[in-house]
């Protein structure tokens, strides 16, 4: 088994220019830092219909002036909500940049946040990699990010909205696991989904893939991405 | 009525709205449906805490009500079926992420086995496989 780099089509060079806009890093920086409740308000934000700060202010109270979690000390040490507006004008700008390239944007925004928060552990985070086995043909999809070590490695595919699990990406998850397996590695494959566990498990409960080899990794679990080596 | 129910209460039917929207996407028909069917439930719930209603709890809620009365479309409407109910458990205090909790057994000869301890070694929990 052995990672490479995926080839670069015109969709990918595209889409590669929304992976490097400076926007896209900002906001994983501060999705890493927040707490779930402001991971929902920006989910919401980069959603909404509305680009008024003052309108989302008031539908999420407890993260901003009024409330009791603006007052806490967010992970990086300053108050909560500050990271909340910080987080707030980061995620109106993605969803100022209108409907087609917002959803670019999001898809992009929870790669680099998974990558974001997997480099906590201090290795090399990778992506758009496909993993090549022996006698197998290659999937066309790369992973969006991985983590390569010769040991355990790990291979991720990341989604903002639980709709967007669906047969082909657990079945090449599956796969990947299954033909790693064959050649003696351990290989932990799972999803990135920015969004509820339970709206995933919802998805999952009606797919026939196989998928008790894949880990799932939900909005309010994102932390665990950077806590411990699988 | 409360207020928290009255909140639930209007919520829960806004939110019925915006499945009616979503299902009009025939491929997603069953995902709407599951998702409303889940989700309907646990607002309500949120409507029957003790719980003093947070500051502008109440406020809050009506404003995610407007947010998806204006959708349109309803690919936008069925991201916001997993989206809303935690917008307004978020407000209200509560979660949304458990489904209704078993009946309790009175049944001492129950010899059901122990439910697995969960693993503490990979960062994530595995999927639960269920059999169709």
């Amino acid at each position: 088994m052995r990672f490479q780099d995926a080839a670069r089509d015109a969709r990918t060079v595209v889409y590669a220019g929304i992976q490097a806009d400076p926007l896209v890093a900002r906001v994983a920086t501060l999705l890493v830092l927040a707490s779930p409740a402001e991971r929902w308000m920006a989910r919401a934000v980069m959603n909404g219909e509305r680009t008024e700060a003052e309108f989302w202010r008031r539908m999420f109270p407890t993260l901003f002036d009024d409330g009791p979690a603006a007052d806490a000390v967010s992970g990086d040490g300053n108050a909560a909500g500050d990271l909340a507006e910080s987080l707030l004008a980061a995620s109106l700008e993605v969803a100022n940049r209108g409907e087609q390239a917002r959803s670019q944007f999001r898809g992009a925004i929870v790669e680099e946040l998974t990558a974001k928060l997997l480099a906590r552990r201090g290795g090399t985070v990778r992506r758009e990699r496909r993993v090549l086995f022996d006698g197998v043909p290659a999937e066309i999809h790369p992973y969006d990010v991985t983590v390569e070590p010769p040991s355990k490695p790990e291979v991720y595919d990341c989604k903002w909205g639980a709709r967007g699990i669906n047969a082909d990406v657990l079945n090449q998850l599956d796969d990947a696991q299954s033909h790693a397996a064959d050649e003696d590695i351990e290989l932990t494959v799972a999803l990135v989904v920015f969004d509820a566990r339970r709206s995933a498990e919802i998805r999952l409960d009606r797919s026939r893939a196989r998928r008790d080899r894949t880990g799932l990794v939900a909005l309010e679990d994102l932390d665990e991405l950077g806590t411990a080596a699988p | 009525m409360s207020q928290r129910a009255e909140a639930a209460a209007r919520a829960a039917l806004a939110y019925r709205a915006l499945a009616d929207l979503a299902e009009t996407v025939e491929d997603e028909w069953q995902y709407v449906n599951d998702l409303a069917d889940a989700y309907q439930a646990s607002i309500l719930e949120l409507g029957a805490l003790v719980a003093p209603l947070p500051v502008g709890a109440a406020a809050a809620v009506e404003e995610a009500i407007d947010e998806i009365g204006l959708i349109t479309d309803p690919h936008k409407a069925i991201d916001w079926l997993s989206t809303f109910p935690h917008v307004v458990a978020i407000a209200l205090g509560g979660s949304v992420d458990h489904g209704p909790e078993p009946a309790p057994s009175d049944d001492s000869d129950d010899d059901s086995p122990e439910p697995p301890a969960p693993d503490d070694d990979p960062p994530f929990r595995l999927l639960q496989f269920h059999p169709r």
